[in-house]
C-alpha cells in the first residue's frame, strides 16, 4: 500500500472522489456537521504540529471558526501556525494529494495516523460549498509568501490551483511573517459547544503539547487561550523497522517482493528489529529455507513458513525462536512533568500527579502508557470524571465507551483512593480528570473511525498498573492533607493558643506566666515533620526544606526519605545533611538522634526544573514511632521503583551483540545500530506498514 | 433573689476555674477545665427538688485540641471580662459580651451560639447564676394576660403597680428578662389556674373568645421554647399563688421537649432547674392520642421527628408511662398535628369544646 491515490488510480472502475468519499465518510471523520468541522480542525492543527515539530519550532497556533451562512450551516475555518512554511511547487502536494508524505510508511510513533490528512478537508470543502480552500505559506529564505486556492476536480480525480501568486504577509501589528502557514476552508458544518466541540478539541490538544500556544476564536469572537508551559520541544522520533512479532502475511509478501537484498540472509538482517545474527540461522532453519536463497525464489509456502517461523509456530530445535525485544526508542512519551503542566494550566485543581510507564512491547509493537490525574479545584464533586484519551498526542473525543483507555479506568476499584464508584466498577465520581495517553508505533483501533482503541491485554494490563500507582498517590494526597490541617492546628495551639492561656491565666490569678514546654510535650505527644517546597526567584531553583520536631519525652531515630524529580533530570544541591541515594528519585537521610524537644532540618536545592515543575515532596520515614507529616515507607513502593529502575537502566545501555542474548524477561537490551537506522531508509523501499498502521483501507495491495 | 452572690464571692468563684488551667501548667500537664457533662446521659431526678439535675459524670476539657484550647482561652477573657464589669458597677448582655470578644483576637467567639454556652458552662461550674456575672440575656420573653396584679421596678426605680388584664392592650404584659424579687413581685390574683400556650395564634384566639375570663385563668404566650424568665415567673406564680399550671402545645416531638424543659428542667439549664422548673406543670394537649379522637388534621412525621422521638424515649424526663406511650402512639401514628389544627371544627371549637373537655379531665373545670 503505497497511498490511496495509486489504489485510486489502479482501480479500473474509477470510482469518482465524491462517491468514495460520501461511501467512506464515517470514518474520515465527516459524517456529522459538527464531527465535520472538528476533524477539519484536527487535520490543520494536527499539520502544523508535526511541520512544527519536525521543524524544531516551538509552535504558535491560531484557529478561529466564524459562521458565514447560519441557515444553511456554511462556517469558515482559518488555521494560522508560526510553522517552516512549504515551498510554494509543495502547496499543490501537501493539500491536493491523497495521503502525501512519508510518515504513512515509517514504523514511528506518529500524530498521522488517523484521518486521511488536510486533503480530506479540502475535498469536504468543494463537495458541500463548492469552494475552494485558500492556502498561503511563506519559508524564511523567501521574501514572500505564496498563496493558491486548492480544490478538487471530481471528475478527473484530480487538484486544481487558482489565483496562484506571492504577496507580502503581514501580522496583525504589521510587521512581516517569518514563516508559516494559513489555510483557510469554507464547509458544511455546524460549531458546537460541550464536550465533543473544537474547544474541548483545542483544550486537550493543549494538555498533551505544553509546548504550543493556541488561539481560538469561537463564532461569537470569544478568545481562548492555551499558554506555552515549556519550552521543550517533544524529543524527536526514531524511526524502526518492523518486528516480526508485529508482521502478518500480506505483508511479508510485500516485503519480499519489493525487497532488493542479496539473499534471505540479508533480508532477515536489514529489514527487521529484534532479529540478531543467532536468530537470523535459527529463522531459516525453522523456516526450513536455506539462508542464502535469492529472494526472487522466495514465494508461496516459504512465505508462510518464514512467517510460521517468526511466530513461533516453526521450531528450531524443539522451541520458538527467540527474538530481542524490539527497541523503544521510537517513542516520544510527553513525561511526567509535562502533562502535569498541560493539565495543570487547563484545569483548576489542588492536587495533580502523572505517571509515565516505561516501554512496554506487544506484538512485536513498543508501546508505552501514561497517565495524569487531577483532583479538587472547580470541578463537580457528583459527575463522573472527565475521561481525556490520547493516542499519539491526538486527542480522542468519541466512543469513550468502547475504548480499552476507559476500560482500564474503569477496571479500577476507585473508592479505595477516594473517588466515588457505584460498586467499585465503571467510570468513578469526584472532582477528578483522568488523563490516559497511549504512544505507540501501531495504534490499534476498534474501527476505522480511530476513537476508540482496541483491546489488548498488555496495554489493558499497563494501563490498569498505571491508574492503581496514581490512585495511591490520590489516596497519598488526601491523607497527607487531612494529616497538615491536624499538624497545622497543633502548631497554632501549641504556638499561640497555649501561650495565651498562660498569659491570661496568670494575669487574671496575679502569679508569674508559668513555663509551658511540660504541657508542650504531653498536648503534642508526637514527632512532627514539615516541609516545604518552593520555586526560589533568585537562584532558579526549587528549595526544598524538611523540619523535624520532636514533641516527645525519648530521644527518637528515624531515616528520612524525600521524593525527587531525579527521572525529568533534576539535580540536588547544597544538600549539607548528605544521606544517599535510596532508588530512583527518593533520597534518604539518617538521623541518629532527634532529642526531646529538638528541631532538626534537612534543605537542599534542586536545579535542572521549570518554575511549577515540583511543587510537592513527599516525605517518608523508617522508625518506630509516627513522625506526624510523613509516611511510613512501604517497601513494596520501593521495589516497585527499583524494578522501573532497573528496566531503564537496561533499556538505556549499549551492549555489544551477544549470541547469547534471549528474548526473555522484557529488559533485553537492544543493538544500538538497529535504533539508529534514519527514516529513509526505511521509507525508501516502502515497507508497508503492520497492521493498524494503515490508515485508509486497512487491507493490502 | 436569695442565691444571688456578692462581687466578691463571684470573684472567687471564677477564680478557682482559672486556678485549674493555671495549675495544670504549673505541673507541666494540658490546661483543663472540668465540668458536667451536659447530655440527657448525665441528668437524674433530684427528690427533694422535684426536678431533674445534672449528675456526677464530668467531663474535663483540656487544650490537647485546637478547639478545647480556644475554649478554655475564651473562658479566660469573659473571666476577666465579667470582673472589670463586677469592678465598673456596669453590666452587658450576652449580645454585646459576644461583639466586645472580637478584640479578643484568639479567644473571639465563633458565634453568638458559643458565647451563650459559654457563660452556662461558667454559671455551671462556678455555681453563680448569670445574673451574678452581671450578663443579660437577649431573650424574649413571654407575654400573660389575666386577672393577676404584680408589681415592676421600672428604670427609674420606682415600683409599678400592673394588672395584666386591665391595665394592658391586646398584646398582654410583657415579661422583663429579669423576673427575680429586686424587680418583680407578685401581689394578687383572681384566677384558679395558669395556662402556658405554645404559639401567637392560638395565644390569640384564647383572648379574643374571652377564655381568660370565662375559666378565670391567666394566659401566657411561651413563644416556642420558652425563655429562662418565662419558666421562672412560671414557676413563681406556681409556688407563691399556690396555681396549678397547665400547658398548651403542638402535638409534636419538639412540644413535648418544651414541656420537659417547664416541667422538670432542660438539660442545657439543669444546674439551675429548681429555679425554673414547675414540676407541678401538666400536659393539656394536643396528646397523640389527641390527633385520633378528635380526627385532627395531620402531617407526616419526618425523619428528624422520628429520631427526636426516639431519642425521647430512652430520656429520663420522659421515663413514666404515660410519656411513653403517648412517644410510642406518635410514633405508631406516624403523624403530628398542630395547636390551630382544631380550627378543623370553627374558630370557637377550641375554647367551647376541646378545652373544656381537657380542663375537665384535670378537675378544672
Amino acid at each position: 500500500m503505497t497511498g490511496i491515490a495509486q489504489k485510486l488510480a489502479s482501480n479500473q472502475k474509477q470510482v469518482a472522489i465524491s462517491e468514495f468519499f460520501e461511501k467512506n465518510k464515517h470514518f474520515l471523520g465527516f459524517d456529522s456537521l459538527a464531527r465535520s468541522l472538528i476533524t477539519a480542525v484536527k487535520e490543520a492543527v494536527d499539520n502544523a504540529l508535526d511541520a512544527c515539530e519536525e521543524a524544531r519550532i516551538l509552535p504558535t497556533i491560531r484557529i478561529q471558526i466564524t459562521k458565514v451562512d447560519a441557515q444553511k450551516d456554511i462556517v469558515r475555518m482559518v488555521v494560522e501556525d508560526n510553522g517552516p512554511g512549504i515551498p510554494q511547487k509543495s502547496i499543490e502536494k501537501v493539500f491536493g494529494q491523497l495521503l502525501f508524505g512519508s510518515r504513512f510508511h515509517a514504523i514511528r510513533q506518529s500524530r498521522g495516523q488517523q484521518g486521511i490528512g488536510i486533503t480530506g478537508v479540502v475535498m469536504y470543502c468543494q463537495l458541500t460549498t463548492g469552494r475552494t480552500t485558500h492556502v498561503r505559506s511563506k519559508i524564511a529564505t523567501e521574501p514572500t509568501a505564496a498563496f493558491v486556492d486548492i480544490g478538487l476536480d471530481t471528475r478527473k480525480n484530480k487538484a486544481t490551483k487558482a489565483n496562484a501568486g506571492r504577496e507580502i504577509w503581514y501580522n496583525e501589528d504589521g510587521s512581516g511573517k517569518e514563516h508559516g502557514t494559513e489555510v483557510t476552508a469554507e464547509m458544511k458544518a455546524k460549531y458546537q459547544k460541550g464536550r465533543q466541540s473544537v474547544w474541548q478539541y483545542l483544550r486537550m490538544t493543549s494538555i498533551v503539547n505544553p509546548h504550543a500556544e493556541i488561539i481560538f476564536i469561537d463564532p461569537d469572537g470569544e478568545k481562548h487561550h492555551w499558554t506555552r508551559v515549556t519550552e521543550r520541544l517533544p524529543t524527536k522520533v526514531e524511526s524502526i523497522k518492523p518486528h516480526p512479532h508485529g508482521i502478518e502475511l500480506g505483508q511479508l509478501q510485500r516485503m519480499i517482493a519489493e525487497s532488493n537484498d542479496l539473499n534471505l540472509n540479508h533480508f532477515l538482517l536489514n529489514n527487521f528489529s529484534g532479529v540478531t545474527n543467532r536468530a537470523r540461522k535459527e529463522l531459516c532453519e525453522a523456516a526450513d529455507i536455506p539462508g542464502t536463497r535469492k529472494m526472487k525464489t522466495v514465494k508461496g509456502d516459504d512465505i508462510r513458513h518464514l512467517l510460521e517461523a517468526f511466530q513461533g509456530e516453526r521450531l528450531f530445535n524443539g522451541l520458538p525462536v527467540k527474538l530481542l525485544k524490539p527497541p523503544t526508542n521510537c517513542l516520544s512519551p510527553i513525561e511526567e512533568l509535562l502533562i502535569k503542566k498541560g493539565l495543570s494550566k487547563t484545569i483548576d485543581s489542588r492536587f495533580v500527579s502523572t505517571l509515565t510507564r516505561v516501554p512496554s512491547v506487544t506484538q512485536g509493537n513498543p508501546f508505552q502508557i501514561e497517565v495524569g490525574l487531577i483532583f479538587g479545584g472547580d470541578m463537580a464533586a457528583d459527575k463522573p470524571v472527565e475521561i481525556l484519551r490520547f493516542a499519539n498526542r491526538v486527542p480522542l473525543m468519541y466512543q469513550q465507551g468502547g475504548c480499552l483507555l476507559t476500560k482500564a479506568i474503569e477496571s479500577v476499584d476507585w473508592r479505595q483512593y477516594g473517588l466515588d464508584q457505584a460498586g467499585g466498577r465503571g467510570v468513578p465520581k469526584g472532582p477528578a480528570a483522568v488523563l490516559v495517553h497511549l504512544a505507540s508505533t501501531n495504534v490499534q483501533f476498534t474501527s476505522e473511525a480511530k476513537e476508540a482503541l482496541a483491546d489488548n491485554a498488555e496495554v489493558m494490563e499497563e494501563g490498569r498498573k498505571a491508574m492503581l500507582e496514581m490512585g495511591r498517590g490520590l489516596r497519598k494526597h488526601l491523607e497527607k492533607k487531612k494529616k497538615m490541617a491536624k499538624t497545622k492546628e497543633k502548631f497554632e495551639l501549641i504556638n499561640d493558643i497555649l501561650p495565651a492561656i498562660a498569659k491570661k491565666s496568670a494575669e487574671i490569678l496575679e502569679r508569674p506566666v508559668p513555663e509551658l514546654s511540660g504541657s508542650i510535650t504531653k498536648i503534642m505527644s508526637a514527632v512532627i515533620s514539615e516541609t516545604t517546597t518552593e520555586w526560589n526567584k533568585q537562584t532558579k531553583q526549587t528549595d526544598v526544606e524538611i523540619v523535624l520536631f520532636n514533641y516527645t519525652s525519648r530521644v527518637r531515630a528515624y531515616t528520612i526519605l524525600a521524593t525527587w524529580p531525579e527521572k525529568s533530570g533534576a539535580k540536588m544541591e547544597n544538600n549539607e545533611t548528605g544521606g544517599r541515594k535510596e532508588a530512583l528519585g527518593v533520597w534518604a537521610w539518617k538521623l541518629e538522634s532527634l532529642q526531646p524537644g529538638e528541631r532538626k532540618s534537612i534543605a537542599y536545592s534542586l536545579s535542572g526544573l521549570e518554575r511549577g515543575d515540583w511543587t510537592e515532596t513527599e516525605v517518608l520515614f523508617r522508625g518506630s514511632q509516627d513522625v506526624i507529616g510523613a509516611t511510613k515507607m512501604d517497601e513494596k513502593f520501593l521495589q516497585e521503583i527499583r524494578r522501573q529502575e532497573q528496566i531503564m537502566d537496561e533499556s538505556g545501555v549499549d551492549s555489544p551483540e551477544d549470541e547469547g542474548e534471549e528474548d526473555e524477561p522484557q529488559n533485553e537490551p537492544e543493538k544500538k545500530e538497529v535504533a539508529e537506522v534514519p527514516a529513509e531508509e526505511t521509507v525508501e523501499p516502502a515497507i508497508a506498514p503492520p497492521e493498524g498502521q494503515r490508515t485508509l483501507f486497512g487491507g493490502d495491495v | 433573689m436569695s442565691r444571688t452572690r456578692t462581687a466578691e464571692e463571684t470573684k472567687t468563684a471564677m477564680h478557682k476555674v482559672v486556678a485549674e488551667m493555671y495549675d495544670r501548667i504549673v505541673k507541666g500537664e494540658p490546661p483543663t477545665m472540668t465540668l458536667p457533662v451536659r447530655t440527657k446521659t448525665n441528668i437524674g431526678f433530684d427528690k427533694k427538688l422535684g426536678v431533674y439535675k445534672y449528675g456526677k459524670k464530668q467531663s474535663v476539657r483540656d487544650a490537647t485540641s485546637l478547639g478545647s484550647a480556644k475554649q478554655l482561652l475564651r473562658t479566660l477573657h469573659v473571666v476577666e471580662f465579667i470582673e472589670e464589669m463586677l469592678d465598673a458597677g456596669k453590666s452587658s448582655t450576652l449580645r454585646e459580651m459576644y461583639y466586645i470578644s472580637e478584640g479578643w483576637g484568639m479567644g473571639k467567639f465563633g458565634s453568638q451560639n458559643d458565647s451563650n454556652n459559654l457563660a452556662e458552662d461558667l454559671e455551671i461550674v462556678t455555681k453563680c447564676l448569670r445574673e451574678d456575672f452581671k450578663l443579660r440575656p437577649e431573650e424574649d420573653g413571654a407575654r400573660m394576660i389575666g386577672n393577676l396584679t404584680l408589681r415592676e421596678r421600672n428604670r427609674r426605680g420606682e415600683w409599678m403597680r400592673i394588672n395584666a388584664r386591665d391595665d394592658v392592650g391586646d398584646s398582654g404584659y410583657g415579661v422583663p428578662y429579669n423576673v427575680e424579687l429586686e424587680k418583680i413581685e407578685l401581689l394578687e390574683h383572681d384566677i384558679d389556674f395558669i395556662m402556658a400556650i405554645e404559639t401567637g395564634g392560638m395565644f390569640d384566639r384564647l383572648i379574643e373568645n374571652g377564655f381568660d375570663e370565662q375559666y378565670r385563668c391567666g394566659l401566657l404566650h411561651l413563644k416556642g421554647q420558652p425563655a429562662r424568665s418565662t419558666r421562672r415567673i412560671m414557676k413563681r406564680m406556681s409556688e407563691e399563688w399556690d396555681l396549678p399550671v397547665v400547658v398548651f402545645l403542638d402535638g409534636d416531638p419538639w412540644s413535648f421537649r418544651i414541656f420537659a424543659s417547664i416541667a422538670y428542667g432542660a438539660i442545657k439549664t439543669a444546674h439551675i432547674s429548681e429555679y425554673l422548673a414547675t414540676p407541678s406543670a401538666t400536659y393539656l394537649g394536643i396528646t397523640a392520642d389527641d390527633i385520633v379522637a378528635y380526627e385532627l388534621p395531620s402531617d407526616d412525621l419526618s425523619k428528624k421527628d422520628v429520631e427526636a422521638l426516639n431519642a425521647e424515649l430512652t430520656d429520663p424526663r420522659f421515663a413514666d408511662s404515660w410519656w411513653q406511650e403517648q412517644i410510642n402512639m406518635m410514633l405508631e401514628l406516624g403523624k403530628k398535628a398542630e395547636q390551630q389544627s382544631l380550627a378543623k371544627y370553627g374558630l370557637d371549637f377550641v375554647t367551647e369544646t376541646y378545652l373544656p373537655e381537657k380542663l375537665a379531665e384535670l378537675g378544672l373545670a
